[in-house]
């Protein structure tokens, strides 16, 4: 009971000391911060794609159901307050409209006569057009007094269909590759961060006194034990606020007009993409991370003093950099024999399977299999560094890394 | 009682603590002393279990484990504090950690620092704080909790005697609750003002242990100090003296002796029936006798 409220004190210590940096805060709103100004960026894109006031024109007519049809269809494009010709005039006299519109209707003919300082915009035109046709059309029915079959003969539409070959494969290609990429790169850039700060924050202590004084009073293993759960609090504080910001951020921007367009267009693979990261992709992502931690811990613990804390990181990031780069060849190839075999490498796994998981080659014996091996190896890992741990720290010899190992086992023997 | 027997350590060929043996009681303050290098802080590190060695060490007839680590009170030769906290959240911190609820603690703080004459608020940061004061926080940290076994590495080091002043007295009240305590010292003042016992190592071996009085004794009543108006070659004519150590003070001598049993026949000549002003035959002092036992391995 006493030990565990030790492990405690460690474990809320490393956790506050980490979650109230600046750099932690940033880490976590960096791609909050993106969105906000990607978002901030299509929204003000979005406003300045809407017509102004002075590039709307004006719509007037004695007929006031062919305006109110016409405002209704073309919203945008109109400004609604002016319903006047004389008005229509001072409102392009003083260049608050870009023209206007006077449609009159007599009983034979619908006729339309646009003045403006400008030729009217293209697809506004092709829009009028269409318009008085419907409206002459009608007109036209109407004066010609036909019988109900005649009307009915007359309606009749050309047809045209389309015959559109079902591209989801190719879809889910590309959900996958986003997927990949958005999965090895959080992957790469969450453990960086932490394996940096780890070992950065273990390496500052080496051979300091503060260790000695903590060593007498809690034991060296359940010092290491509350410093990696510490890391990982956080690591799941990161994780869920990017979960729950994620959710948050989508809401508030889903609406935009081109993220609207986005979804419009490729909504099926957005759905794909979030379903290939929230799954067990998550949990190998944050096993990843942990494994990486510890081995950052390790790391941190040996190097020679507390001043070379700059390079402690560094055994643990060139590891994370190479099962990066070399899990990026297979991005389009995740059946290859390498992924098969990495997905299983612990270290690596956490970069292969979720390829595999992604690309729905992998059964969930397998992806058991993998994680069974990821949490068994995390669990030795943290044991074995755990007993040895308080030599590694608290002797402090200027020799070759496998010298301070030995002398670190040695140590406590 | 700290109890240690037979302890021995080496770091490969280098024999750092050889065959050991003492105890630290309770209620009493021992002194280890040593020339840097003589084992002090092996010893330290053998008792709170940073290393593993050979022999025994037992607390309250049990050997030190994990369990007993919430009665010990540690202070280390460097000082260390983690700098970013405040004063509060520091001495707290350390003291959940050996066991303590911040509830229990808080209510202390203040009294110890006023007992330190700790300049700086509770809400001040450590990093902002004198070395000085760095060092009595560190202090507080050690003894707040109460410990029942306090190990003190080199405690005065870097202290001004003001401030030394306040350790001891935190020491002697510490040990007057009770406590056993060690501490380890190269300046033979402190361990003579504090200490009841006193061990010294040299090259890792023992060669004192100790009360502070049958360690004196031990050497013999050989030191005489003497104010007579006689001159130095009319004392060195003396039965039994050795050298004549002319003192600061005018007409004051110390007399090293070739052993105590001399004493009297100088004072029947240096008196000769009349009152003379100083005649004190006295055991060499701690610091003579360190310089002594130093001065073993270098003949």
């Amino acid at each position: 009971m006493k030990r565990m409220r030790k492990l405690w004190t460690v474990i809320s210590q490393t956790y506050s000391n980490q979650v109230k940096t600046w750099s932690f805060l940033l880490f976590v709103l960096s791609p909050f911060i993106l969105i906000g100004i990607s978002g901030a960026v299509g929204y003000f894109t979005g406003m300045a794609t809407d017509s102004a006031d002075e590039d709307r024109i004006a719509i007037v007519s004695s007929n006031d159901n062919i305006r109110r049809s016409y405002l209704q269809q073309n919203k945008k494009d109109v400004n609604p307050k002016i319903t006047t010709k004389k008005a229509a005039q001072r409102a392009l006299t003083a260049s608050k409209i870009a023209g206007y519109l006077e449609i009159t209707t007599t009983d034979k003919q619908v006729s339309a006569h646009y003045s403006g300082t400008q030729e009217l915009d293209k697809s506004l035109q092709a829009k009028t057009v269409g318009f008085l046709n419907a409206a002459q059309q009608q007109l036209n029915y109407s004066r010609a007094q036909l019988t109900e079959t005649q009307s009915k003969a007359l309606l009749t539409q050309p047809e045209f269909k389309q015959d559109v070959h079902d591209n989801s494969n190719s879809l889910k290609k590309v959900a996958n590759l986003i997927s990949f990429w958005i999965v090895v790169f959080m992957m790469y850039m969450i453990l960086i961060n932490y394996a940096s700060v780890t070992a950065n924050e273990i390496a500052a202590e080496k051979g300091t006194k503060i260790m000695e004084i903590i060593f007498s009073s809690t034991s060296p293993t359940t010092y290491f034990y509350g410093k990696i759960l510490g890391v990982v609090g956080v690591i799941i504080t990161q994780i869920a606020l990017y979960l729950v910001g994620g959710w948050a951020a989508f809401g508030a921007i889903k609406n935009l007009k081109p993220v609207h367009d986005i979804l419009t267009s490729g909504g099926s693979i957005v759905k794909q993409v979030i379903g290939n990261l929230v799954n067990v992709n998550l949990v190998f992502l944050l096993l990843g991370v942990i494994i990486y931690t510890i081995l950052a811990a390790f790391s941190g613990a040996l190097v020679s003093k507390a001043d070379d804390a700059s390079k402690a990181a560094q055994p643990t990031v060139y590891l994370s950099m190479f099962a990066f780069f070399l899990s990026i060849p297979f991005q389009d190839n995740a059946t290859a024999l390498l992924v098969k075999i990495m997905s299983y490498v612990p270290f690596f796994s956490s970069f292969f399977m979720p390829m595999r998981i992604i690309d729905q080659s992998a059964s969930w014996l397998e992806v058991s299999l993998s994680l069974f091996l990821l949490v068994g190896t995390i669990i030795l890992l943290a044991v074995y560094i755990g007993h040895i741990y308080g030599g590694l720290m608290l002797q402090t010899d200027d020799t070759s890394f496998w010298r301070r190992f030995k002398r670190g086992l040695a140590y406590s023997k | 009682m700290l109890s240690i027997k037979h302890l021995s350590k080496s770091f490969g060929s280098l024999q750092a603590i050889d065959d050991i043996t003492f105890d630290v009681l309770p209620g009493q303050i021992t002194g280890l002393i040593g020339q840097n290098g003589a084992g002090k802080t092996t010893t330290f590190h053998s008792i709170l279990n940073f290393l593993k060695y050979d022999g025994e060490i037992t607390w309250l007839d049990h050997p030190l484990s994990e369990k007993n680590l919430n009665e010990i009170g540690y202070l280390p030769e460097e000082r260390s504090l983690l700098p970013k906290m405040t004063i509060e959240q520091h001495i707290l911190y350390l003291a959940k950690l050996k066991g303590k609820r911040a509830q229990d603690i808080k209510p202390l703080i203040n009294g110890w620092l006023e007992r330190f004459q700790v300049k700086g608020k509770r809400t001040d940061k450590i990093k902002s704080l004198s070395k000085g004061n760095q060092q009595k926080v560190q202090l507080i940290c050690t003894l707040i909790h109460q410990p029942k076994l306090i190990i003190l590495d080199e405690p005065f080091s870097g202290l001004d005697p003001v401030n030394s002043d306040l350790l001891k007295d935190a020491i002697l009240m510490m040990r007057d609750q009770g406590a056993a305590i060690i501490f380890s010292s190269h300046d033979m003042s402190n361990i003579e003002s504090v200490c009841d016992r006193l061990v010294m190592l040299r090259a890792g071996k023992m060669v004192l242990n100790g009360t502070l009085n049958e360690v004196r004794e031990q050497f013999g009543r050989t030191e005489l100090y003497v104010t007579t108006p006689w001159s130095v070659a009319q004392l060195q004519q003396l039965p039994g003296v050795g050298r004549v150590q002319t003192l600061h003070q005018t007409n004051r001598y110390l007399l090293h002796l070739a052993n105590e049993q001399a004493g009297p026949a100088i004072f029947a000549q240096l008196t000769n029936g009349q009152y003379i002003t100083e005649f004190s035959q006295q055991p060499p002092t701690l610091d003579q006798i360190f310089r002594m036992k130093v001065g073993e391995t270098h003949a």
